[in-house]
């Protein structure tokens, strides 16, 4: 019934989900949710809008050059709402470039409802919200423009990036920017760690709507997830210690 | 209706990738072909979105241009060979023809120097991360150095034992932590998708996960 090759991928998937489902319903029902520690990238977001408030200098937003059915794009959204809220909150400019024309109309819709929500409706600009290039690099340097033009005091890249995150975290030391960036592409990782001033990595980028929002279901979402990293690394150590021991039956039993 | 709507859809659709990917075909025939079916449908709504985009590049640009805000010249050389690609796109295809021509002598050239600068912001971003601040740094600094001579024929000649060095560093501690990270992140984009397919998380409609 399962296709070939799946059966493991599937049976661990199906327990990984009902690890997650569980852990959600226990946060539903109001059972306590472990802590989780502090993300010292998301902590800083609203120093660094409060920085760009002061200098009264707009923050840049990019949620990455990944398509809408990326998860990094996906949880790039949630940490771009809060962006929003905050500059609305502050009335600070806020301008979000995008490479994909699918995310930048949800990238329109985010940035206008957190306006809305904080009732700033009619300081929102639907300008700053844009469209640059479907080309990595034509929207590489669409970017470098704004940010040596507008000068930007806080720059946040969240979401999948590929050979043009060095470019915009360079710009944004040029131009003096706090810059603070994440991304789960593990290439890319060291150059937002060399340049940027708080880097999130891999799986933090995936957990900041539950950190940002504190909302106890998504809490319960990441505890989940590392029950799932628990079993990960389990199952490493035991199979080196098994092909250590010339055995491969667990290598075997996941190839299935 | 207005969310739960698109939460409906996004579940239906992500149950359809699921189930086709996992179920063999010969219990569920219909799989692959909804599966392709659905892709036609984001092409659609990627070509609806990519006019969405184009029609955004053009009101920033012309209000620009008629407001004569700093750098309006820019905007002008913007705007017409958005119009000419446009045009000579819709009225000529293949090589050889004035579209092809633009493209690979107007659009190519400049993309790869764009890619070209990368080296430098390497360099700059490199003397940056180097600088021996913190014990940390110094670690960075020693394994790039051994990096840098092991990848270079000069590291063999001062010491036969240095691309051996920087294999090892390669294929051991940054294949280790790089695994480490991929895996975790592979688990947290799992986790996230099942956020949206249950509605959890509504970032992408316009909320905070509430």
């Amino acid at each position: 019934m399962i296709a070939t090759n799946y059966v493991a991928t599937v049976i661990l998937e199906l327990a990984f989900l009902i690890g997650l489902i569980v852990m959600i319903s226990r946060a539903r029902s109001g059972l306590k949710v472990p802590a989780i520690r502090k993300v010292a990238g998301l902590e800083a977001l609203d120093e660094a809008i409060g920085r760009a408030t002061e200098l009264g200098r707009p923050v840049h937003y990019s949620p990455g050059i990944g398509d809408f059915q990326n998860a990094q794009t996906l949880a790039s959204f949630a940490i771009l709402g809060y962006v929003a809220r905050m500059c609305a909150k502050y009335d600070t400019q806020l301008i979000t470039t995008n490479r994909n024309p699918v995310v930048y109309s949800v990238t329109e819709e985010i940035v206008h409802q957190a306006f809305v929500a904080e009732g700033r409706a009619d300081s929102f600009n639907p300008d700053d919200v844009r469209y640059m290039s479907d080309d990595q690099f034509a929207y590489a340097s669409g970017v470098l423009g704004i940010m040596a033009r507008e000068k930007v005091a806080t720059n946040v890249m969240m979401g999948a990036f590929w050979a043009e995150s060095l470019i915009f975290a360079e710009a944004g030391a040029i131009t003096g920017s706090i810059q603070i960036a994440g991304t789960a592409n593990t290439h890319q990782i060291p150059f937002f760690v060399a340049a940027c001033d708080y880097a999130l990595i891999g799986e933090e980028l995936f957990a900041a709507s539950a950190y940002l929002s504190k909302d106890p279901v998504l809490l319960g979402n990441l505890v989940g997830q590392d029950f799932g990293k628990i079993f990960a690394v389990a199952a490493m150590i035991l199979g080196s210690i098994m092909a250590t021991a010339g055995s491969n039956v667990l290598r075997d039993m996941l190839r299935k | 209706m207005r969310k739960e709507l698109p939460i409906a859809i996004c579940a239906v659709a992500a149950l359809i990738y699921v189930v086709s990917t996992y179920i063999s075909p010969t219990v569920f025939p219909a799989g692959p072909e909804l599966v392709r079916e659905l892709n036609v449908w984001y092409l659609l709504v990627f070509a609806c979105a990519f006019a969405v985009g184009l029609v955004n590049l053009a009101q920033i640009h012309i209000r620009r241009i008629t407001q004569r805000r700093e750098g309006w010249q820019f905007s002008i050389i913007l705007m017409s060979f958005m119009t000419l690609m446009l045009v000579l796109g819709v009225f000529t295809t293949g090589r050889g023809t004035y579209s092809d021509w633009l493209y690979q002598y107007w659009f190519v050239n400049p993309r790869a120097t764009m890619y070209s600068i990368l080296v430098f912001y390497i360099a700059s971003a490199a003397y940056r991360a180097f600088r021996v601040k913190s014990f940390e740094a110094s670690v960075l600094l020693v394994a790039a150095i051994i990096m840098m001579l092991g990848q270079a024929p000069i590291g063999e000649v001062i010491w036969g034992q240095i691309p051996k060095m920087s294999r090892w560093i390669l294929n051991y501690p940054n294949a280790a932590g790089m695994r480490g990270i991929t895996i975790a992140a592979t688990l947290g984009g799992v986790a996230t998708a099942l956020r949206i397919v249950l509605g959890i998380e509504r970032g992408h409609l316009g909320g905070m996960g509430e």
